[in-house]
């Protein structure tokens, strides 16, 4: 038996505890019009690495803290940044395990949609697609809302230009000129607006995006992380590419400089 | 049924309201439209859809739930032109979304879709049409009709209406005047959406320009 009770308007826990029984599926509302299970999927988003996408001066640029919680784990491997296609590219956090899925139903739509029309996808279509997808498993009680928050850089040929997209645990997509997600997202949006993105070239945006990811840690200090980034810009053609190791390693190392640079400047004014 | 009450309540407890108006040869929709976030890139949160080029629907409530039936509407409405060889006609067209949103308050394991929506079109033989569809499956015709948190008091506002003879003009200020009174809120013309559609042209989007005008035609009555 569930440890609830009926209180004449509505179960209760035991102790008087409210939404106990709501929260068993997708196919429930509260009596105050929450899904309770899709704001646990984002709880599963909240604590996981950052995700931060800038749509700059020359194209667009999105960067994921990858944490590694073993040394012994191969630097490349667990991607959160994927190709999808030749003119798009998908990176995802939280509940790492659903991003397969999630890629891989990117592609084929991908695919399809060229194999179809001829042409390349548009972004908004490619991001309304995985709005759809994401949504569709919110809305049975046999399934379970993905735990991700995914952002999605595209190229239109229409336009000529790069956009990001950005798609939450319930399905809600929206255009973005900067976003972020995962932990501290709060304070990662706080530094991305202090930016000026349309002055911002995409290399020099990579090394914001560390500097970002290095100043928002907070607890995780111990736990070290590997700065994955995919960009889609002038320089590579307007195609999706995953940022060179190279690159990304000298902007993990002016990120760690600047942010302990910072760090110590506090410590001296503190004194 | 409570799921549908619940349901109902998401829509309210999103704090916007949406008001439509039906005039003698027009329809006119008005939403809110809060962007809160300074960096989302505000042209993608429109909750004003074109489900065909002369059906036009207002999306109120959970809008992954809205996109993911508006992309539903579009689907029925294609089919019935290509089945019937001719366009979908609003009635139609709401009632179908209605079904749809009844079958997720009878099949166990389905949630109910948390939006209102109001479509409206010029139909060829029966002029202004403004429909209502609700989370729970209900549908009808309206002169005039609101969704949202602020909505029984913008329906008792459009009760004292008469919208039957009102021309373009009158039922876009209309349709604005009651969702400011309502919202008790001084628009300027980014705080809102506004879509018509009239006899000639299809379903549209005024901007922001076209809004302002309206704006300040109002306040300049009062």
């Amino acid at each position: 038996m569930l440890p609830v009770e009926w209180s004449g308007e509505e179960w209760t826990g035991l102790d008087g505890a409210p939404g106990i029984v709501y929260d068993l599926g997708c196919n429930i509302y509260s009596p105050d019009g929450r899904v309770f299970q899709i704001e646990y999927a984002a709880k599963a988003v909240e604590n996981s690495g950052a995700l931060i996408g800038l749509k700059c001066k020359d194209g667009v640029i999105i960067g994921a803290e990858k944490l590694m919680p073993s040394r012994l784990l191969m630097e490349s491997s667990g991607r959160r940044v994927h190709p999808v296609g030749m003119h798009a590219g998908i990176a995802f956090t939280g509940y790492a395990a659903d991003g397969r899925p999630v890629v891989n139903a990117a592609r084929q739509e991908v695919e399809n949609y060229h194999d179809y029309y001829g042409v390349d996808m548009p972004p908004h279509t490619l991001a309304e697609r995985l709005g759809h997808y994401f949504h569709a498993y919110t809305t049975y009680g046999g399934y379970r809302p993905f735990g991700l928050t995914t952002m999605v850089t595209s190229f239109d040929e229409v336009t000529q230009e790069p956009f990001l997209h950005m798609i939450d645990p319930s399905g809600t997509q929206f255009r973005f000129h900067g976003a972020a997600a995962g932990k501290s997202k709060q304070a990662a949006k706080t530094e991305i607006e202090k930016l000026n993105l349309k002055a911002l070239t995409c290399a020099e945006a990579l090394k914001r995006i560390s500097l970002i990811i290095h100043t928002i840690r907070e607890e995780e200090k111990d736990k070290p992380f590997v700065l994955e980034a995919g960009w889609i810009t002038a320089d590579t053609d307007w195609k999706f590419q995953l940022v060179p190791k190279n690159l990304r390693d000298e902007a993990f190392e002016w990120g760690k400089a600047e942010f302990d640079k910072m760090d110590d400047d506090d410590d001296d004014d503190e004194d | 049924m409570y799921q549908t009450e619940y349901a109902k309540k998401a829509v309210e407890s999103g704090g916007l309201t949406t008001v439509a108006v039906r005039g003698s040869d027009s329809v006119c929709l008005v939403t809110q439209r809060k962007v809160e976030d300074k960096l989302v890139d505000a042209a993608s949160m429109t909750r004003m859809f074109k489900v065909t080029p002369k059906i036009g629907c207002v999306v109120t409530g959970l809008i992954a739930d809205g996109r993911s039936l508006v992309a539903q509407a579009r689907q029925e409405a294609f089919n019935f032109e290509y089945q019937n060889g001719y366009a979908i006609p609003c009635s139609y067209l709401a009632r179908r979304v209605a079904d749809i949103a009844q079958v997720n308050t009878q099949h166990a394991g389905r949630r109910v879709m948390a939006v209102d929506m109001i479509f409206c079109s010029i139909d060829d033989e029966a002029g202004a049409q403004l429909y209502h569809v609700d989370p729970a499956g209900h549908y009808h015709g309206y002169r005039a009709t609101a969704a949202g948190s602020k909505f029984q008091e913008a329906v008792s506002l459009l009760e004292k209406k008469d919208t039957d003879s009102m021309d373009l003009e009158t039922t876009i200020q209309t349709a604005i005047m009651t969702l400011q009174t309502t919202v008790s809120a001084d628009f300027k013309p980014e705080e809102i959406e506004v879509a018509i559609v009239q006899s000639g042209s299809g379903f549209s989007l005024l901007e922001d320009a076209e809004v302002e005008e309206h704006l300040t035609a109002i306040a300049e009555r009062d």
